[in-house]
């Protein structure tokens, strides 16, 4: 305690030297209109820039919820749509009507990319559903851009995606300007990029063209896109375009997908299986 | 000897008071150049005046200016930080051979370069923190540092003028 006094003593100019300036400095912020709006506004502005950063800070980290919340809703937005679309009426003057099954038969599921690969020749997805939410192999997968790609295999919370690009994953497909059939093919090499096989060379097909999955796609609902056609090119003795797609899916970036389910996938199986088979 | 000298300070001082108040309150010279030729009494207070004295009274005569000049605390404010600088622009600018023990401060007692170096570190300090917290707004900072640069300029050659009637005894 003696020792504080002597401190105190010893440092007395300075001590009093802060007290005189606190003080005055208390005075000119109170006692000055302009320094007292000053003081004011300036504090509120600090305060309020310090609580809009930490209002910014805790926005990106719920950022990981708001996207889970937002792909649930678009997986439901999914579903209705793909409803209204099988109830949209063919262009036929024939009496057609939908059946509850058939508008009822896709069903989205948003599901979070835990890992995949898009380097390889055979590249894969694993994503954070399986077995237990109801998915199964053969399913479909699209992303909010386009098709991604089909479930290969299910754990009980897990399951492997078979990615388009993949040499031996092919998705049949349609030119939607033209109407042509084909199915989509990765060369291999290049994610952005993949081939559209089997269109005739005799049908006309022009740069820019989008192409969405076929009608009669076994895994993928109809007209999912895929992709627009960026180069159309022809090889002699070819009986068919080459034709490289663009592809909608920024896979390298992909986040959150949406499985498809097929409710009427089990029935159609069946039932194809039943057909006399070739000799 | 010493309270005579006391007297004569403390008549001097409340004489630049009530100049200060009463005439030059008014005054700018192109609207940049003021006179605060109060703050004198800081300027010239003996070299070996207590430190804590100093700060008191500088508290003091501060408090009284603002309450002419409707500026609460702001010429208090720097004056108290120009007494508290006064021994470190002492230290600056110490002589070769030292300061003189009964050394008053003068124009007649020191070198004339060394009373305005001391006149410009004082008067500029002081009025650079008078006008830059009177302004509170740093995108006058280019205006505040000229009115304190024309103040200092106008300040020295007052109390330079000022010295000529201080006769030698």
């Amino acid at each position: 305690m003696i020792q504080l006094f002597q401190f105190l003593a010893r440092q007395k100019v300075i001590l009093l030297f802060m007290l005189l300036e606190l003080v005055n400095l208390w005075a000119v912020f109170k006692y000055n209109a302009y320094q007292h709006t000053l003081y004011f506004n300036t504090t509120n502005q600090w305060a309020a820039s310090i609580l809009a950063t930490t209002q910014e800070v805790k926005t990106y980290h719920q950022l990981r919820i708001v996207n889970e919340t937002l792909a649930r809703e678009n997986a439901l937005i999914r579903t209705e749509l793909l409803r209204l679309k099988s109830q949209q009426q063919p262009a036929s003057k024939l009496p057609y009507f939908v059946s509850d099954a058939m508008l009822n038969r896709y069903q989205a599921l948003a599901c979070r990319v835990i890992d995949q690969s898009t380097q390889m020749s055979q590249n894969y997805l694993t994503i954070d559903k399986g077995r237990l939410d109801g998915i199964q192999p053969g399913m479909a997968v699209i992303s909010s851009t386009g098709v991604v790609g089909k479930v290969m295999s299910c754990t009980d919370n897990l399951s492997l995606v078979v990615s388009v690009l993949h040499t031996s994953n092919s998705v049949s497909a349609k030119l939607k300007r033209s109407g042509e059939l084909g199915y989509i093919k990765w060369p291999g090499y290049q994610s952005e990029v993949a081939d559209l096989m089997d269109v005739s060379k005799y049908k006309k097909v022009v740069k820019g063209d989008t192409v969405v999955t076929s009608d009669y796609n076994a895994v993928f609902p109809p007209n999912i896109p895929i992709g627009i056609v960026a180069k159309v090119g022809l090889e002699k003795d070819d009986t068919f375009h080459d034709i490289k797609v663009m592809l909608f899916t920024q896979f390298a970036t992909l986040q959150y997908v949406y499985v498809i389910k097929n409710r009427l996938a089990g029935q159609q199986a069946k039932l194809e299986a039943t057909k006399p088979k070739a000799e | 000897m010493a309270v005579s000298f006391n007297y004569k300070w403390f008549l001097a001082v409340l004489f630049a008071l009530v100049i200060q108040v009463l005439f030059l309150r008014d005054i700018a010279i192109a609207n940049v150049a003021f006179c605060f030729i109060y703050v004198w009494f800081l300027v010239k207070a003996p070299m070996k005046t207590n430190p804590l004295l100093l700060l008191l009274g500088a508290s003091a005569i501060g408090w009284l200016i603002d309450v002419f000049y409707n500026t609460h605390g702001m010429h208090a404010f720097a004056c108290v930080l120009v007494a508290w600088l006064r021994p470190v622009f002492f230290r600056i600018l110490t002589p070769a051979n030292g300061y003189d023990e009964r050394s008053s401060i003068s124009l007649l007692e020191m070198k004339w370069l060394w009373f305005f170096s001391y006149l410009f570190l004082m008067l500029m300090s002081h009025h650079l923190l008078l006008f830059l917290l009177e302004a509170g707004d740093w995108t006058l900072i280019g205006y505040s540092v000229l009115k304190a640069l024309a103040s200092t300029i106008l300040g020295m050659a007052v109390f330079g003028m000022l010295e000529f009637f201080n006769r030698p005894q």
